[in-house]
């Protein structure tokens, strides 16, 4: 876990493009906010492995997903899902769709998976855009100010900085 | 675009991928054994074994060798055991998490074998042992026909209400003697009441000869009172306690006169010996082995029930469960996928020297999904002794209530030689035909099963008057039919028989029976007579000779009562009574002298009178 966070931080330090860092967190957004064991979500990881993001951030943004899914999301979650798949005017596409094996291994009939993937999907972009703000403005202002904070100076004596900086070489 | 792609990162993932489903397809056949035998275990109750599970990829399947699932009622046999199973899997489904079996084969399938080893999962305890004896013994019956006792035998065994009003009887007759015997002890006896009526009339009788002859009198007198009085209470005490006593022995004779009628009547229900006993052969006639199928089948399918119900009640358990899993939701498909299905079953397994060939289809716990029942279809193949077996079993769980059907077909069945349970007779050949039908709808059972025995043979090696009888009755019937009917709850449904066979024996049975019963009664009543006599004795004598003494014990009374009612004339008054009679006397005498003078001088003037008269006529005469 501190590896990780400390993966994550040198990610955010280093010269990594901040998209890299942006869209491992938005990837991490769709696999987080839907169940872990679903065949998408080996799309969702292929494409991570695949496209040069940054892997730390995805999988501490898995990690962070997934409690703020279990913590709040997954009811509205269920709720979207279980509104969509009951739909009376839906009903015909859904029913074509089930009848299709491909779509039925991607648990598109699962509430919980169909809402967690809907709200994943309306929530991707302005994820992906506040993400990428958010890495600008901490490597602009935020770093500098921290680095002067004293936890700061307290935390690079700590055996954690050591391990950041064993990564960070 | 290099800067966007990252082609070690596709290596990685392709290597971890492959690693993963190679640790996957090797762990495979010890996750679906070790699931088998755990969750077996779990819903049998008993141990539940597979010898290896190998794991094919083309096509995606699975195979069992020799699964045997333990009895846990009796550890030492296997409920069923099957040599192999094939399994084919889809892989879509599984990919979810769904079982979904396109071909089940099973071969070799066996019921009720034994086991090498226990497949007991846990040791009963020492109280539950006790228990299920003593189930045991409540299930066998207290009396069977053939285990009819003697009239002795059954007068030994029995607490009888004879016995107990006899020894009743003796003992409150001997109370009654004593306390009537002390009762009459205390009583003046007829010597003492006259010698009373002559002191009484020495005392009363005669005048005073002075007041002190008077007062004398009176002391005397006022003491036999006193003795009256006392002796009237001891007479009244005594005719109290002979009453009660006559009263007791009464009840106590008529308790004793009925008991033998009770003690009769009672052992006439306990050892009834109507014609339902032998009736009940009609039960019989399918033996061991029907009755051992029926209870499998019916086993199975309570095992099987729980998993097949779908009510309102569980529906509510899994929404509210979803809330935080999610759900499927299903739509309409000619390929449904349920949690676990089987879709075709093709199962064999040796049976009366054949084979019995199970075809199952849509075999899942959620029809709700599938929207098929599931559907059985069990034929028999090379039987050795029944032509024909067709049996189709649906369970349908779609729509609430649930519904589940059986229908039973038998063709020329050769029954093993049955014994009839009564005079050693034995149905020895037959051919049977059988059509039933069952349905379970809401655990409510409603069966009818319809047979048709032809070619019927009898036999029977008893030797007694009775088998000889019933031989000769069974030796003339070739073709009887047998109905059976079951309703009510599942697990403890009313059970009807019926067949033309009873009403066939029923002459010769009720006959035989009533004779038989006839004879036990006459000597039961013997024996019971007998028992009157050892402890009645000649009590109506006594009862008579009690009654006697009331009466006398009523004359003393009234005797006494008479006696004391008595007076002693005053002394005064008796002077005062004795002076009147005498001055009533002297007038007496007075009135007598004068009422002589006047009938003296009447007579004369009535003389004087009559001789005027005749003078007178005379004179008349003369004249004319």
């Amino acid at each position: 876990m501190l590896t990780m966070l400390a993966k994550l931080l040198k990610a955010l330090n280093s010269e990594s493009a901040p998209w890299q860092i942006a869209l491992a967190l938005t990837l991490s957004m769709i696999i987080g906010l839907t169940p872990l064991w679903s065949l998408h979500n080996i799309v969702i990881l292929l494409l991570a492995m695949i496209i040069r993001v940054n892997l730390s951030a995805f999988f501490l943004g898995i990690l962070v997903f997934t409690i703020l899914g279990m913590a709040v999301v997954d009811i509205w979650s269920i709720q979207v899902g279980e509104a969509l798949l009951t739909r009376p005017d839906l009903q015909a596409m859904w029913t074509e769709l089930y009848a299709q094996d491909i779509w039925r291994m991607l648990a598109f009939n699962h509430t919980l998976t169909l809402g967690g993937l809907c709200i994943a999907a309306i929530a991707f972009i302005p994820v992906f855009f506040l993400s990428l703000v958010f890495v600008r403005l901490y490597r602009q202002r935020v770093l500098n100010w921290v680095n002067k904070l004293k936890i700061t100076q307290m935390l690079k004596a700590s055996n954690f900085y050591s391990l950041y900086q064993k990564f960070a070489e | 675009m290099k800067q966007w792609i990252r082609w070690s990162g596709l290596l990685g993932f392709i290597a971890v991928t492959a690693l993963l489903v190679v640790i996957f397809v090797l762990a495979l056949p010890w996750l679906i054994k070790g699931s088998i035998e755990y969750i077996g275990t779990e819903v049998a109750g008993a141990k539940v074994s597979v010898d290896d599970v190998d794991v094919t990829f083309n096509p995606l399947g699975v195979t069992l060798n020799r699964l045997q699932v333990a009895d846990a009622r009796e550890p030492m046999r296997n409920l069923v055991e099957f040599t192999q199973a094939d399994a084919q899997l889809e892989l879509a489904p599984l990919l979810l998490g769904k079982g979904i079996i396109r071909d089940l084969g099973v071969s070799h399938l066996q019921f009720n074998t034994e086991r090498t080893e226990s497949g007991a999962i846990a040791k009963p305890t020492a109280e539950e042992v006790a228990a299920e004896a003593a189930k045991k013994a409540a299930e066998e019956p207290l009396v069977s026909v053939e285990d009819l006792p003697s009239a002795d035998e059954i007068l030994a065994r029995e607490p009888l209400k004879t016995t107990a009003a006899g020894e009743a009887m003796e003992a409150t007759y001997k109370q009654r003697k004593a306390d009537v015997e002390a009762a009459a002890a205390s009583v003046p006896s007829q010597a003492d009441l006259a010698k009373y009526e002559a002191e009484l009339k020495a005392l009363t009788s005669g005048s005073f000869s002075s007041l002190e002859d008077f007062k004398q009198r009176k002391a005397k007198f006022d003491e036999l009172k006193k003795r009256f009085k006392a002796d009237q209470a001891a007479v009244q005490q005594a005719r109290d306690v002979i009453q009660a006593s006559r009263k007791d022995i009464q009840l106590a004779a008529a308790n004793l006169k009925n008991a033998p009628g009770e003690d009769l009547a009672y052992l006439r229900d306990k050892y009834q010996l109507n014609a339902s006993g032998a009736a009940n052969i009609t039960g019989l006639l399918f033996g061991d082995q029907a009755a051992e199928w029926a209870s499998q089948a019916l086993y199975w399918y309570e095992l099987i029930s729980p998993y097949l119900a779908s009510d309102g009640e569980e529906e509510s358990e899994v929404i509210e469960d979803s809330r935080l899993t999610g759900r499927f939701v299903h739509f309409p498909s000619n390929d449904p996928w349920p949690e676990f299905l089987i879709r075709n079953a093709h199962i064999t397994g040796p049976f009366d020297g054949g084979y019995l060939v199970i075809n199952g289809r849509d075999l899942t716990h959620q029809q709700d999904v599938t929207q098929r029942s599931s559907v059985l279809t069990i034929t028999g193949d090379k039987l050795q002794r029944v032509g024909d077996l067709n049996s189709v079993i649906t369970l349908d769980h779609r729509q609430q209530p649930a519904t589940d059907s059986a229908t039973l077909t038998i063709s020329d069945w050769r029954l093993a030689p049955v014994n009839l349970g009564i005079a050693g007779a034995e149905l020895a050949s037959s051919r049977v035909q059988v059509k039933a039908d069952a349905q379970v709808v809401a655990g409510k059972l409603n069966a009818t099963a319809d047979a048709t025995v032809r070619d019927a043979t009898f036999s029977g090696a008893g030797k007694t008057t009775f088998a000889r009888e019933m031989n000769q009755a069974l030796a003339g019937i070739t073709e009887f039919t047998v109905n059976a009917g079951a309703k009510g709850n599942l697990l403890t449904p009313k059970i009807e028989f019926g067949s033309d066979l009873d009403k066939q024996l029923s002459k010769a049975f009720n006959q035989r029976i009533r004779a038989k019963q006839d004879e036990l009664e006459a000597k039961l009543h013997t024996r019971l007579t007998a028992q009157i006599a050892q402890y009645g004795g000649d009590y109506a004598g006594e009862l008579q000779q009690l009654a006697a003494m009331d009466g006398s014990m009523g004359d003393r009374f009234n005797a006494l009562k008479d006696m004391a009612g008595q007076q002693l004339e005053d002394f005064t008054a008796q002077k005062e009574r004795e002076a009147k009679a005498k001055v009533d006397a002297e007038k007496a005498a007075v009135q007598a002298k004068i009422d002589a003078e006047k009938a003296a001088a009447k007579a004369e003037a009535d003389r004087k009178k009559k001789e005027a008269e005749q003078q007178a006529k005379d004179k008349l005469k003369k004249l004319f």
